[in-house]
């Protein structure tokens, strides 16, 4: 079987439980006390797509404002981004906007975006519709899943449509597959004042 | 110092002060940019555990070449020099060290690549992050792959082990089509590109082989600490297999706290190799044998131009050309099929990679012809297995005589392995002397006798101890008791070359000879 090694790098704001949806997927545990990641932290799990192995060498960044300029060594040759935010708290929202943007600037071109709004366990004090972020999502290509960590709702669902969305090695040519497009086409690309 | 990270790591104000003398270029060179280089630095008090605590393990598993250092700190060096109207100097000026006592210089050298242009562009948090990664990062274990993640990718490396075959290539390029990214895989932790290094000097290797074989004081002289390091690295790697023992410093200045004990006139120059810039070192080191001036590589044709010997006497402080400044006779002729291949390889646009691998080999051979001899000797002084018997003291290793040793080179001398002919008594004689030989034989020395005490240890678990009890008296059976567990712990502390096995069934031994003896002493047994 075919072992690929696809790196994925996880961003979004503190505190969203960016750390938690990878213990979850690596150990399957969680921690409710758990530490602000420091710069970023780097875990594997290898698991079986199709007729294929997929290695998933995950870069879990660190959310804190200090480590911002840090994240383009992160993504920079990733396969895949999930941005995370937290479903409790509109303005994590926000800034999930604001890294979409910044991969479509700086990010790999075809890169899987997957979105995945976190704390979903929390519905009482939900601030973030689903629909709402589902429209955004599909509005970018991106996957979307509402998550939860604590009670491990849709965290292997997750990186299983993330496997589904590489584009596969031999079989299609990487335009044929549903990848997410982040370069703007050149016939659009005309310099802009802000 | 601006920052130190980890924040608890501690470090000697001499200690602090050596590294910030040893960051910087010392003299003037004019070149703007990035350079890297490495130094070593001796350890003057402070911590002395290690992180891990397991030098021990480590440090027998690991090429004697490899081994973590305990009384010298590695720094290796990002250093950054650029034009910056914003600044006082007008200039940015900036280094990025990274101390460490394992000298890993490919492995910590490629990492301060990738490290020090983000760490001056993005600062403090990058370090911080780049740390916490570290952190994580497994202790290396001699023969194992490394994957090493760092800064969103990972570098991949083999750390080398002491049964690797001298000369393997160590890492095999595996298909690696299907990773993406790829690693970052580097071909060695330790090894330089030892043509490139050895670029001005390609026709005296043999003399540079010999200077190193036996110690000698040797001053490199550059234009730049890139230059005198590297230099120097690569003189005491080639030696491999065997250590080189002295004191090294691919980078000195005039600032360092040895400098006084290294220039002094009233003692013999010391056995150090130092790699120097500053041009004032010529004239407080006029008193050392061998002096190397290597200047910027200058190219006749296709050929690097290659310095020439000259007396010490032509040296001037002021304006030295570029020489190997000694009275030095080499031992053994110099090898011209070797230079002839790579003069050749040269023409031939040969890879840099395979002219090193061409003269690793040679360097290598070389050691090794005049090594197996020795090695063949000190064989012979171990005891024979029969004379070692589990109710005696274990026998001891024959003393090493000189003279015996040159007699067995008349039947099995390097003549049978190498084609270089020329004084090898000679060098025998001179190698004695000097610290490499002392090096090599007290780890011989040390190995042997533990191997005899691994040997001594299973031959008292292999006796039968019931019928040896049946004639003694408590106190002598008390007496085994004791020393045997105390053989058991010396095994398990010094890494005794012994089966678990072995140490299982020495355990199960002890527990049956308690139990043969009176409750009373049992009980004392037990809780000692």
């Amino acid at each position: 079987m075919a072992l690929r090694e696809l790196k994925v790098c996880l961003l979004g704001d503190t505190g969203v439980g960016k750390s938690s949806i990878v213990w979850r997927f690596v150990e399957d545990s969680f921690d409710p006390n758990i530490n602000p990641t420091i710069g970023a932290s780097f875990m594997t799990k290898t698991v079986q797509y199709q007729n294929e192995l997929h290695k998933f060498l995950i870069w879990d960044t660190a959310g804190q404002e200090r480590f911002r300029a840090l994240a383009p060594m992160y993504y920079r040759g990733s396969a895949a981004a999930i941005i995370v935010y937290d479903i409790t708290k509109e303005e994590t929202f926000s800034t999930l906007k604001n890294w979409v943007k910044e991969l479509r600037q700086h990010g790999p071109p075809n890169i899987v975006v997957a979105i995945a709004g976190n704390k979903c366990d929390l519905n009482d004090v939900r601030e973030v519709m689903e629909k709402d972020a589902k429209d955004y999502a599909d509005s970018i290509h991106a996957v979307f899943v509402e998550t939860s960590a604590k009670n491990a709702i849709n965290i292997n669902e997750l990186f299983i449509e993330i496997s589904r969305r590489i584009p596969s090695t031999d079989t299609n040519p990487p335009s044929s597959s549903k990848g997410f497009k982040l370069r703007r086409q050149p016939s659009v690309t005309k310099p802009r004042c802000c | 110092m601006q920052l130190v990270y980890p924040y608890d790591f501690r470090l000697t104000e001499k200690e602090k002060t050596n590294i910030c003398y040893l960051s910087f270029p010392d003299s003037y060179s004019g070149g703007l940019g990035d350079t890297q280089f490495s130094f070593r630095l001796r350890q003057s008090g402070g911590q002395r555990n290690t992180r891990f605590g397991e030098d021990g393990e480590y440090n027998t598993e690991a090429p004697l070449t490899l081994q973590r250092e305990s009384a010298h700190y590695f720094g290796y060096v990002y250093f950054r020099q650029v034009k910056d109207s914003s600044m006082k100097r007008g200039y940015f000026q900036k280094s990025l060290v990274l101390v460490s006592r394992l000298p890993y210089v490919n492995l910590f050298q490629s990492l301060l690549q990738l490290i020090a242009p983000e760490y001056f562009d993005k600062l403090e948090p990058c370090l911080e992050a780049v740390c916490n990664e570290i952190d994580q990062w497994l202790p290396p274990v001699p023969g194992q792959t490394l994957n090493l993640p760092v800064m969103g990718i990972v570098i991949q490396v083999r750390i080398p082990s002491r049964v690797d075959k001298p000369g393997s290539s160590p890492l095999k390029q595996i298909n690696q089509e299907n990773l993406l990214p790829a690693p970052l895989v580097l071909p060695s932790v330790y090894e330089l590109d030892l043509f490139r290094c050895f670029q001005p000097v390609l026709i005296h290797i043999q003399m540079l082989w010999e200077l190193m074989l036996l110690g000698e004081p040797v001053v490199v002289m550059a234009p730049s600490p890139a230059i005198s390091s590297e230099m120097v690295l690569a003189l005491t790697s080639c030696l491999a297999p065997l250590k080189y023992c002295c004191d090294y410093r691919p980078y000195f200045t005039i600032h360092d706290s040895e400098f006084k004990e290294y220039t002094t006139r009233t003692q013999a120059p010391p056995n150090v190799v130092v790699g120097v810039t500053n041009p004032f070192f010529i004239k407080t080191l006029q008193h050392w044998p061998h002096l190397l001036r290597i200047g910027e590589l200058k190219m006749s044709g296709d050929f690097p131009k290659q310095v020439k010997v000259k007396k010490l006497t032509k040296l001037k402080p002021l304006d030295t050309k570029p020489g190997i400044y000694t009275s030095y006779k080499t031992f053994l002729h110099k090898d011209k099929t070797l230079i002839k291949r790579l003069l050749k390889g040269i023409q031939r646009k040969r890879p840099s990679e395979v002219q090193s691998a061409l003269l690793r080999r040679h360097l290598l051979e070389l050691t090794q012809s005049f090594i197996i001899p020795l090695e063949h000797y000190i064989a012979s002084l171990m005891p024979l297995q029969k004379a070692i018997t589990p109710w005696k003291n274990p026998p001891q290793i024959r003393p090493f005589r000189q003279e015996d040793f040159m007699k067995t080179l008349e039947h099995a001398g390097p003549q049978l392995t190498c084609v270089l002919r020329g004084d090898w008594l000679g060098l025998y004689r001179r190698f004695f002397r000097s610290p490499n030989f002392d090096g090599w034989y007290r780890q011989r020395h040390k190995e042997m006798t533990q191997k005899l005490e691994a040997l001594h240890l299973e031959a008292i678990c292999e006796a039968d101890i019931v019928a040896w009890m049946k004639d003694k008296s408590e106190v002598e059976i008390v007496d085994l008791v004791l020393k045997l567990r105390e053989k058991l712990v010396r095994a398990r502390c010094h890494h005794l070359p012994v089966k678990e096995e072995t140490l299982q069934r020495g355990g199960l031994y002890i527990e049956t000879i308690i139990g043969s003896l009176p409750e009373d002493l049992q009980a004392v047994l037990h809780h000692p």
